[in-house]
């Protein structure tokens, strides 16, 4: 059983499992910190970002004048934001037989994975994470061709010139393979390859394994895996919360027992508690719009905001925000505020009992409804004649290199007046702002994320039992930046298993059983004696079929007929000969009895020396041997054929026969 | 207890009449027996007639014939048996009581304890304290401690110290001590009893209402009384070692009862007892078993404590003191420390110890510096670090040793290893380390520090800690320090309200410290400005709350700016002005009541400095003042109304006196008209109390200068209102010659009249009581019956107010005509005039103060008012009829049991 790991990043992964014939990709996370690395993509010409100097090596040796620009200290690629996809050359991917998705965020390299590999599988997913992906790809790519940019940097790539950039621009890996958004077209044909499936279904794979989804307790949808055999059991822990938000809660009670957990997605910001983020978020939104500012989230267009919007809804009022415009802007505000709605058996109890009311789960609703929250595609058309200040704008993408949000950046940006609150935690907010400095604006990190943290893990670990854990390896030590934190790190015994990307783990268990079933009428031959209360056995003679990975005893077929007079061309199509089976003994030989026995027998001086595996009895008189061991007893004795026979029948008394 | 007895006497007719037949139904089994509460209260009422000096044998004394009734009876009730125990051992308190008690052989069958085990009845653990409690009523004096020693209850009492019930257990526990203390030696207790008294009220020991003074203990009863030591400490020695680990209970108990002996016992019942036990303590503290330590270390410290004569303790007994400070486990041995510390121990040496003791798990956490390198062996770091690696036991220790803390610095300086400022660098460091932002210095501890990061338990003692050093010597040096992590920890979004409460009580304590601010840098200020208006803005009502309270104290608070110079409140100096309010005034319009109230009064001590100056009225305060009205007459919430005429008081207070009439002042008065008459009508009782110290105050500074004016919160006012300066100015404006009049018209014009009258015919009687009490004042003042103001109120009796023709107008006019259809003889016709117009209930009449004081019967009903509302109800008469009324009720056959606890709940 082997694991490939073809991600880095521990809260997108994407990892592939070859387990007994299959091989299953978990995840297909798209690490997109990349476009961090370039310039964002304004809406409407932005004189500030065409107007920044070129990027000139300090001995002037390297002028990369249309791909480079300066801001601020830092270097930017001036081109259209490109992905770090997962590694491809680890394994041949048109293998693959299936990937399992656990949720929308880990499903976005998926175009990339199955329209250029030679991919044939299938992909597993529940109906929300289907959709809202969708959602999520559409989005992206909207973003992406909205703003289309001829020129493709390529030139700072070559090796010779990426090592002597300045920053984080030199220490980025795989560039090469670093790629551009997939087309709307790609994404169809990805997802028409996804077949929908429902918590605790179990999905048969070959008749090897079973695969099936739990919920994860992460975001609509979302889902841990569990992958299973008759006597093997592989847990796969991806994105999953016990927070109480808006999802169905976590299943815990199915992962247990797993000889192997894979354990990712836990959270980003171990040190910041959601609770606490969202206590953040409203009080600096309150205290922005009382002195008279505007509020920029930057966000992705489902998920938090769902849990943003409903705290908003119970604050606005207790804060006196009711007379300040709520504006939702995305190409697929409109679909994720009302797709979310729709879920409802994914949804956790509370929301679930909303809809027999009827009422709607969400009370963002309602805020839609009271005209406080108004949606828009985007910043053009009816947006920019409703658009009133201050105001609360939440909007994507939260890199701040692309979307909507751009525009607003470049609009106030200016003004100390106003804020914007970080609340997705994949991006660090200071890169996220490099190419908008100098800011006037006040900034404000709360990112929340409701992914397990290392105590509650450790606690469900605890729970759950596996014998093995595979993990990051960034989870098992503390944070590069608070390596004081003994406390933000898996510490398990035995260890976790660390991985990183490109690693080939041999996962540390051996299959020892297999299933196999039995014909009836063979069974019904089998003459069960039992050996110990409740235990019982019989020889089997038969012959092993195996077919789909199912593995069958039949009886052995009568020998044919001896057709008279052809001779036979092979040996091997000669029946067995079928021997009358030699009893099989069992059970072991008491000393104590054994001895009065042979005092029975006249045999009475008797030496008993003990060994490491039993005992020696030394028949003085006989001049003979008896080796009493856990596994055999030997007779020595020579040119006594007769006294061996008495002894070897003596022994046999003790044992069982079958 | 004057009081009692004369209320005795006058009741005792009658009860001594009804008792008889109330003792019939107690003792009657058949009839179902009143609630223990109705029990209680006769006996209580029986212990108040004995100790008044009344005989209860001669005052009842059907109660003889009560008890050996209820005491033959096997189908008594337990619970009427206990009390029938009790009854008897308050009536054998005395010498005289018990000798005819014994004459009648009631005693020897009351407490045979062999007749109730027979009975089956001492299962029952109401009958055992019953016994119990009669018994330590009955040990008043030598006769009953032979009673009790020829009756041989020794034995006895020593199982129920054991008792499975705890209550039992306790009072025996109680008992056991009595005995042994009250008949001490006069000669040995009697020299030191004062500084012995002083010495257990330091303990916290309360004595009870019978250990009045030890009697003289004669020859005859000493040898008695020798016994019963002997038993005891006999006991005492024998089974203060458990004989199993998990049979504590005794161990517990006993130590309990030696802890109570030691403390109070004369030298010679303590040194017999030490000699006795101290093997046995010996033995359990080498035993180190954790769930004795502190009751183990009571006794030890009780053994200790040198005692009034000075005398030096015994070696071995300090040497138990020793070996308690380095027992094996680390926790055992904060927590004798600890307990040490509390008590106030003397002895530097064991003081030192414990001290270090307690210090040591500060000192591995925040990294070497209070113990400095010379950890000694003895303290056994090691072990320390290991109980501090588990997480329960981690916090636990911490927590006690930073409760201790504050008390640490205030140790001698001979005693303490470090300077106390190091202490305040400790707690500091350590709250870096809860909330994740620091690592500690010292190499090895993350294992530990891993512990309390985010531990809300350590951060709240840790900050209460710190709240207390404020005063340790050398707390200046580390304001910056103390500042910044407060601010950090009022900043950080894991704080969870009480967190953040405690944090502003420090951030206030410690503004205290410093006379000057200069000492807080200027990014400080800007960030405890900016966290100050993000917490305004919290989510959670509770940190809003927090924040606007902590607004109002910081304005209470006055520091000078610079060294030396101007001094201004703290709000200003640190907030800057613009801040304060602004916050203060959006806080006004909170969904939460609290956060409203709370606003009201943090802007009330806002502006208390202005008002005093005199200060012309910014626009702002001049709308405040409209929102508050507007709060006052809308507010569906009970506490902001409060707040807010309590705003108006203050204001009305702390108002300059000395300055020209200003906008201020006249808008002042404008809106205290408005007050008195709203509030007074207020649904809320408390905003009516509010409104009439408001109308007090009015009439305060029109009458104070007059004659006869009896300012009747004088007394109070200092500790009403702390923050008011009493200007005398205020009340020379008027002068003697000047009659009453114009004030009386000035206050009646200003609504106060109205206010009280209205206050006196309120239902709630707090607010009744005190319209009556203002009224009364007033009434002494303008028109005094004594001859010679006779001038003064002849002009004043043409004051007229208005009385409204409803509500409390009509009510006040009933009770006119009352008092006048008394004199309705010689009735004028104008009064009948003005009385058939109210009836009308339509329009208003205009009546004359003087005569409306005169006329309403003011002391009659102040009498009424006074006594409080449940007088009747709790009068020993009432409760007789009761329980015959109760008894009534069952007995009667169609009674359902539902009508039971009708009676009953009354």
């Amino acid at each position: 059983m082997k694991l490939y790991c073809l991600s880095g990043h521990p809260t997108l992964p994407c990892n592939v499992l070859k387990f007994k014939s299959t091989t299953i990709m978990l995840d297909c996370g798209l690490d997109t910190t990349s476009v961090l690395n370039f310039l964002p993509l304004p809406l409407v010409h932005s004189p500030r970002l065409s107007k920044l100097p070129s990027w000139v090596s300090k001995d002037g040796t390297i002028n990369l004048e249309k791909e480079l620009k300066e801001c601020a200290g830092r270097v930017f690629v001036d081109s259209q934001p490109e992905f770090c996809l997962p590694e491809r050359e680890l394994l041949d991917l048109s293998t693959i037989d299936v990937i399992l998705i656990s949720n929308y965020h880990c499903m976005m390299a998926l175009p990339y994975i199955t329209e250029h590999t030679g991919f044939t599988g299938t992909v597993y997913a529940t109906e929300p994470t289907l959709q809202i992906g969708r959602l999520l790809m559409e989005e992206l790519v909207k973003f992406m061709e909205r703003v289309p940019k001829a020129q493709s940097a390529t030139c700072w790539k070559n090796k010779e010139i990426q090592r002597m950039l300045p920053g984080p621009l030199k220490d980025a890996v795989d560039v090469w393979t670093w790629k551009r958004s997939y087309s709307m077209q790609e994404v169809n044909s990805a997802l028409s390859k996804v077949q929908l499936v429902g918590y605790s279904q179990k999905v048969e794979l070959f008749g090897a394994v079973q695969v099936s989804p739990l919920s994860s307790g992460y975001s609509l949808g979302s889902s841990n895996w569990v992958i299973q055999s008759h006597h093997e059991k592989v847990a796969y822990v991806s994105g999953s919360s016990l927070l109480t938000t808006h999802p169905q809660p976590m299943d815990q009670s199915s992962l247990k027992n797993s000889d192997v957990l894979i354990l990712t997605g836990l959270t980003q910001m171990p040190t910041a508690n959601p609770d606490g983020m969202l206590g953040e978020f409203c009080s600096n939104l309150a205290m922005t719009i009382r002195a008279g500012g505007n509020v920029l989230v930057p966000c992705y267009s489902s998920g938090v905001i769902y849990d943003l919007l409903e705290c908003l809804y119970q604050f606005i009022e207790s804060a006196n925000l009711g007379t300040t415009p709520f504006y939702f802007i995305s190409p697929v505000a409109n679909s994720s505020l009302e797709f979310s709605q729709i879920f409802a058996e994914w949804l956790c109890h509370n929301k679930q009992s909303k809809v027999y009311l009827p009422e709607p789960p969400f009370p963002h609703a309602e805020l839609i409804q009271t005209n406080k929250l108004k949606h828009y595609p985007s910043i053009h058309g009816d947006f920019s004649s409703e658009f009133r200040q201050p105001c609360v704008v939440f909007t994507g993408h939260p890199s701040l290199r692309f979307g909507d949000v751009v525009h607003f950046m470049e609009l106030w940006g200016k003004s100390g007046l106003n804020t914007i609150i970080f609340t997705e935690p994949d991006f660090s907010y200071l890169d996220a702002l490099a190419p908008y400095q100098p800011l006037a604006m006040k900034c404000v990190y709360c990112p929340i994320d409701t992914r397990l943290n290392f105590h509650q893990v450790s606690k469900l670990l605890k729970e759950v039992q596996p014998l093995h854990v595979v993990c990051p390896e960034q989870y098992t030590q503390p944070p590069l930046t608070q390596s004081h934190r003994s406390d933000l790190m898996l510490e398990l015994q035995p260890p976790p298993m660390p991985y990183r990307r490109c690693s080939v783990l041999n996962l540390p268990f051996r299959r020892r059983y297999e299933r196999v079933y039995i014909l009836p009428e063979l069974a019904n031959s089998l003459v069960p004696s039992e050996i110990k209360p409740g235990v019982s056995m019989a020889t089997v003679s038969a012959v092993l079929h195996s077919k789909d990975n199912k593995h069958t005893l039949q009886s052995v077929p009568k020998p044919p007929p001896v057709p008279p007079s052809k001779k036979r061309k092979r040996v091997m199509e000669e029946p067995p000969v079928v021997l009358a089976p030699k009893p099989l003994l069992s059970g072991a030989v008491p000393l104590e009895a054994f001895l009065a026995t042979l005092q029975k027998h006249g045999i009475t001086e008797v030496k008993v020396e003990e060994t490491a595996d039993g005992h020696i009895l030394h028949l003085q008189a006989e001049d003979t041997l008896i080796q009493l061991e856990e596994d055999g007893t030997h007779i020595v004795c020579d040119n006594n054929e007769p006294l061996r026979t008495t002894l070897r029948d003596l022994v046999l008394r003790f044992l069982q026969k079958l | 207890m004057l009081i009692t007895h004369t209320h005795v006497s006058t009741m005792d007719r009658e009860c001594a009449s009804l008792l008889p037949s109330v003792c019939e139904v107690l003792a009657d089994s058949g009839r179902s027996v009143p609630d223990d509460t109705s029990l209680e209260k006769l006996l209580d009422w029986f212990t108040g007639l004995t100790e008044a000096g009344g005989s209860l044998l001669e005052a009842c004394p059907c109660l003889l014939k009560f008890i050996s009734t209820v005491v033959y009876n096997a189908a008594s009730d337990p619970g009427v048996l206990s009390f029938t125990l009790r009854l008897t051992g308050l009536m054998a308190a005395t010498e005289d009581g018990f000798k005819m008690l014994q004459e009648r052989s009631v005693l020897n069958q009351v407490f045979n304890l062999q007749h109730w085990q027979e009975a089956g009845l001492w299962d029952d653990p109401c009958l055992r304290i019953g016994w119990i409690q009669g018994l330590r009523s009955t040990l008043q004096h030598p006769k009953a401690l032979r009673f009790f020693v020829q009756s041989d209850f020794i034995d006895s009492l020593l199982q129920l110290q054991t008792d499975t019930s705890l209550f039992v257990a306790s009072a025996a526990n109680r008992m056991l001590a009595h005995i042994l203390l009250f008949f001490q030696k006069v000669s040995s207790a009697g020299s030191n009893s004062v500084n012995k008294k002083e010495e257990d009220d330091e303990r916290g020991i309360h004595h009870s209402a019978t250990d009045l003074e030890p009697p003289a203990v004669t020859m005859e009863t000493s040898a008695e009384y020798s016994a019963v030591v002997k038993g005891i400490s006999e006991y005492l020695k024998e089974s203060l070692i458990p004989k199993e680990n998990t049979k504590l209970h005794q161990s517990l108990q006993i130590l309990k009862l030696l802890a109570l002996l030691l403390a109070q016992a004369g030298p010679p019942l303590r040194d017999k007892l030490l000699q006795r036990v101290t093997d046995s303590l010996e033995q359990l503290v080498t035993a180190g078993c954790s769930q004795l330590t502190l009751p183990l270390m009571d006794v030890i410290l009780a053994a200790n404590s040198c005692g009034p004569d000075g005398r030096v303790p015994d070696q071995r007994v300090t040497r138990l003191l020793s070996s308690m400070l380095s027992v094996n486990n680390a926790a055992d041995r904060c927590h004798a420390a600890a307990a040490l510390l509390r008590r106030g121990h003397h002895d530097t040496v064991h003081t030192a110890r414990a001290v270090r003791i307690l210090l040591l798990p500060l000192d591995i956490i925040t990294g070497p510096t209070l113990l400095g390198t010379n950890a000694s062996a003895d303290e056994h770091p090691f072990s320390v670090v290991e109980q501090l690696k588990s997480k329960t036991s981690c916090i636990s220790m911490i927590c006690v040793c930073l409760t201790n803390t504050p008390q640490i610095t205030l140790t001698p300086p001979g005693v303490l290893p470090c300077p106390p400022v190091l202490i305040v660098t400790a707690v500091v460091s350590l709250l870096r380390i809860c909330s994740g932002t620091s690592s500690s210095s010292s190499t090895g501890s993350s294992e530990v520090c891993r512990n309390v990061i985010g531990s809300g338990k350590v951060q709240k003692c840790a900050l209460e800690a710190l709240t207390a050093l404020n005063s340790s010597p050398g707390a200046k040096e580390k304001i910056s320090e103390v500042f910044t992590i407060l601010i950090q920890y009022l900043d950080s979004p894991d704080s969870d309200p009480t967190v953040l409460h405690k944090s502003y009580q420090a951030l206030v304590k410690w503004i205290r410290v410093c006379t000057d601010l200069s000492l807080i840098t200027d990014q400080l200020r800007q960030d405890l400005v900016e966290v100050v208006k993000k917490r305004a803005c919290d989510m959670r009502w509770e940190v809003r709350d927090s924040t606007v309270e902590f607004l109002g104290h910081l304005a209470g608070v006055h520091v000078s700016v610079s060294s030396g110079e101007e001094v201004c409140d703290a709000s200003e100096a640190l907030l800057g002005g613009c801040c304060t309010t602004p916050l203060l005034r959006e806080a006004l319009q909170d969904t939460e009541s609290y956060v409203r109230a709370s606003a009201i009064s943090a802007l009330a001590k806002t502006l208390t400095h202005s008002w005093r100056q005199g200060a012309a009225l910014t626009q702002d305060q001049t709308e405040i003042v409209s929102r508050l009205l507007e709060i006052l007459s809308q507010d569906t919430e009970g506490f902001p109304r409060r707040a807010v005429v309590q705003y108006f008081i203050s204001w009305f207070f702390s108002r300059s006196s000395h300055s020209p009439p200003s906008s201020s002042a006249s808008l002042l008065m404008q809106c205290v008209r408005t007050v008195l008459s709203q509030g007074s009508a207020d649904l809320d009782w408390e905003v009516k109390v509010h409104t009439l110290e408001l109308a007090e105050l009015l009439l305060d500074q029109a009458f104070s200068a007059h004659r006869g004016y009896r300012n009747g919160s004088d007394a109070h006012r200092a500790l009403q209102r702390p923050y008011g300066v009493v200007s005398d100015q205020a009340y020379t404006l008027h002068t003697h010659t000047e009659g009453v009049q114009p004030d009386l018209a000035y206050v009646v014009e200003q609504g106060v009249i109205s206010a009280l009258l209205s206050g006196l015919v309120d239902c709630d009687r707090p607010v009744a009581l005190k319209a009556c009490r203002l009224l009364i004042t007033l009434r002494e003042t303008i028109c005094p019956l004594s001859l010679g103001a006779l001038d003064a109120t002849a002009a004043t009796a043409t004051v007229p107010c208005e009385l409204p023709g409803r509500g409390w107008g009509q009510e006040i006019t009933k009770i006119l005509e009352m008092e006048k259809s008394d004199r309705a003889r010689e009735a004028d016709v104008s009064a009948q005039r003005s009385s058939s117009a109210a009836d009308g209930g339509g329009d208003g009449v205009s009546v004359s103060v003087c005569e409306v004081l005169r006329s309403l019967g003011l002391d009659q009903r102040l009498d009424v008012l006074t006594q409080s509302s449940d007088h009747i109800h709790n009068s020993p008469l009432s409760l007789l009829q009761d329980i015959l009324t109760a008894s009534g009720a069952h007995a009667h056959p169609d009674t359902k049991p539902g009508q039971e606890v009708i009676v009953d709940c009354y």
